[in-house]
């Protein structure tokens, strides 16, 4: 088994107000040991619910699995029972939310929320589970003596400082961090993106990173998929992606950066709005904003397609060893 | 009357009373903005930058110091003097999420400007002008009867700038206005702003913590630290020299995209100190790595380059100027 993750197909749908939402369609990632994955794309890409998935906390009633696999060190997590998640749940897989200030307890000392996933997973000595937790604070930065403190009592950094520690606390094997530097300002965001940095080469754990800032992508991960409207458009190391943008919606996401146009001066942004998940085009999902389209980007897939969940039938193109374009006119 | 700046900012200060004493947001700030200018505002939560743009279009009455708009005094004018003076001042705000009024529709919002002001005669005038400010903004006509509700981020934004614009104000603060908005989206918004300097030639005071968005957008950037001014340049000097050891850290700190360039991060330790009754001294010591007994005297904002001013008794020495 080379990959320590691999999803495979996975298509979710949430229904509102009668109306199924396509929020992933048909989506394949693999992850090594030891290594990061960036998943970038803009707000409503779907990103947060491919991380949910991997955790199965998606809500029970709006959201369904429509298909696919999540393969994690061997084992298929959707055909795990709710028990058997449950102890994988924080222990096996842990995952960091984007603000801190709603994800923790405002009523219960920030030390006794980290003993907590604790005493669930790894221990039943309370003693011992207090010493470790008042440990995690420290590897984190926070002095042992602010245990007893409460989340109102810690900064934005702290708290989210705080949840690192809380998602680090039983050596996960896998790290899904969804935007964990977004609410933060951007030196408190280097001290956290380098604390980050350090404990997953120290521990080896295994991360993806759910980002909209390219500029993290760069700094923190081994391998990038960009997401659009539910699918991965473009996939490949981070090299490959930042040297090469293949998709023209990677490229237009590189040309809408103020920071790539120096010198220029109008950004290159990419016309008109991400479409409604309600509503998707047919074809490549990005033809109505993509300054290369042309009829066949509109091509329809067929029913036997259709009826497996899968909406568009743009191949996804291996141009380079490990580098996938879902184009087809990525040649030109 | 050629010579006087658009704005001159004198010693403003700006004091909130907390429970727990007072909480110095804008301590004793001064610089000018020309006509046409772009002043990029930087710095982290919580420093006083949306404070500063606020009180100098008299959104909050200053506690000290001085606002001259052409040359005038505008600190403390009240009643239609005020009124006049701020059909000059504009702003857009952050949230277009919430800054919007959600039971007036489009067209409703960019007119209510129009009707305050008085200048129109009919209400056929006024749409006129709602009608032109939209398309000058880039909203469709058929959005005119929408609500706030059915817009996505960057239309409602469009809204908001279109009321900024509705009475040609010569000087509008822009407060953060893209970073609620997806990075597509930002571009289109920030390219519209630009072109609309250009066509109509006021002065944008650009308040964001995203640097890369100021060094795009502003002529001159004005970094502020828990309340002070710790240094003013021209944008390009400022990004290839900065020379206050807080914008140095602080321009580390931006994540690159250049995955070939070897990282040089300036850790900081520590984080922001609390505004409220701060010591004299200055307020990055606690986590400057140049701190010394020196910082604990108050310090003044110098001019160490023409146009480049700092405030860090150690800058020359540091420096090497």
């Amino acid at each position: 088994m080379k990959n320590f993750l691999e999803i495979n197909d996975l298509v979710v749908e949430y229904t509102q107000n009668r109306q199924v939402v396509h929020a992933v369609n048909g989506v394949s990632l693999k992850l090594e040991k030891g290594k990061t994955l960036g998943l970038v794309g803009e707000t409503g890409a779907g990103k947060t619910t491919i991380a949910k998935s991997i955790m199965r906390i998606l809500p029970d009633v709006a959201a369904y699995i429509r298909g696919g696999e999540v393969w994690l060190d061997g084992e298929n997590l959707l055909e795990k029972s709710e028990d058997e998640m449950y102890s994988i749940r924080g222990s096996k897989i842990a995952m960091i939310f984007q603000d801190p200030m709603t994800a923790l307890n405002p009523l219960m000392t920030v030390g006794d929320q980290i003993a907590e996933v604790l005493l669930l997973h790894n221990t039943k000595d309370k003693k011992e589970a207090m010493t470790k937790a008042g440990d995690m604070l420290e590897m984190v930065g926070i002095p042992r003596e602010r245990y007893i403190e409460y989340p109102h009592q810690f900064s934005g950094g702290m708290k989210q400082r705080v949840v690192i520690a809380m998602a680090l606390a039983c050596d996960p094997e896998l790290l899904l961090a969804d935007e964990p530097t977004t609410a933060l300002d951007v030196t408190i965001q280097a001290q956290v993106l380098d604390m980050i940095r350090d404990l997953r080469d120290k521990l080896g754990t295994s991360m993806i990173l759910i980002t909209h800032d390219l500029g993290v992508v760069a700094e923190t991960c081994d391998s990038v998929a960009v997401i659009y409207a539910g699918q991965v458009v473009e996939s490949g190391s981070k090299e490959d992606l930042f040297d090469h943008p293949t998709h023209p919606y990677t490229k237009g996401l590189f040309g809408s950066l103020p920071s790539m146009a120096v010198g220029e001066k109008r950004l290159h942004s990419i016309v008109g709005l991400p479409p409604d998940p309600t509503n998707l085009p047919s074809g490549c999902s990005f033809w109505p904003r993509c300054p290369y389209a042309t009829e066949a980007c509109k091509c329809i897939p067929t029913e036997e397609q259709v009826n497996v969940g899968v909406l568009s039938s743009i191949p996804n193109r291996e141009i380079t060893p490990g580098h996938f374009v879902r184009c087809i006119k990525e040649g030109e | 009357m050629a010579d006087t700046p658009l704005l001159e900012i004198k010693h403003l200060k700006k004091y909130f009373r907390v429970p727990a004493g007072q909480n110095h947001a804008v301590d004793d700030v001064s610089f000018t903005i020309e006509r046409g200018e772009t002043l990029g505002v930087v710095g982290e939560s919580g420093c006083g930058k949306s404070t500063l743009g606020r009180t100098i279009i008299r959104l909050l009455e200053a506690t000290d110091g001085q606002v001259l708009l052409n040359g005038e005094d505008i600190t403390h004018i009240k009643g239609k003097k005020l009124k006049e003076a701020r059909e000059k001042l504009q702003i857009v705000f952050q949230d277009p999420y919430s800054s919007l009024n959600p039971r007036l529709r489009v067209e409703s919002a960019i007119m209510e400007p129009l009707q305050h002001s008085g200048r129109f005669k009919s209400k056929a005038e006024m749409k006129a002008e709602a009608n032109r400010l939209m398309e000058l903004v880039g909203i469709d006509e058929r959005l005119r009867q929408s609500y706030p509700h059915e817009l996505d981020g960057g239309r409602r934004q469009r809204v908001g700038i279109a009321r900024a614009l509705a009475l040609n104000p010569e000087f509008i603060v822009c407060d953060e206005p893209v970073s609620a908005l997806d990075v597509s989206i930002q571009a289109q918004v920030l390219n519209l702003l630009m072109d609309l300097q250009d066509q109509l030639g006021m002065a944008y005071m650009f308040v964001t913590h995203d640097l890369s968005v100021v060094r795009h957008i502003a002529n001159n950037i004005l970094v502020m630290y828990l309340g002070q001014a710790v240094e003013k340049a021209p944008t390009e000097e400022l990004f290839n020299e900065p020379l206050h050891p807080y914008t140095k850290a602080l321009l580390s700190a931006i994540p690159s995209v250049d995955i070939h360039k070897p990282m040089q991060r300036i850790q900081l330790k520590g984080e922001i100190t609390s505004p409220i009754n701060p010591k004299p001294g200055c307020r990055f010591a606690a986590r400057c790595p140049y701190a010394c007994e020196l910082c604990e005297e108050p310090q003044v904002l110098e001019e160490v380059r023409p146009n480049h001013f700092v405030q860090c008794c150690r800058c020359k020495e540091i420096n090497g100027l």
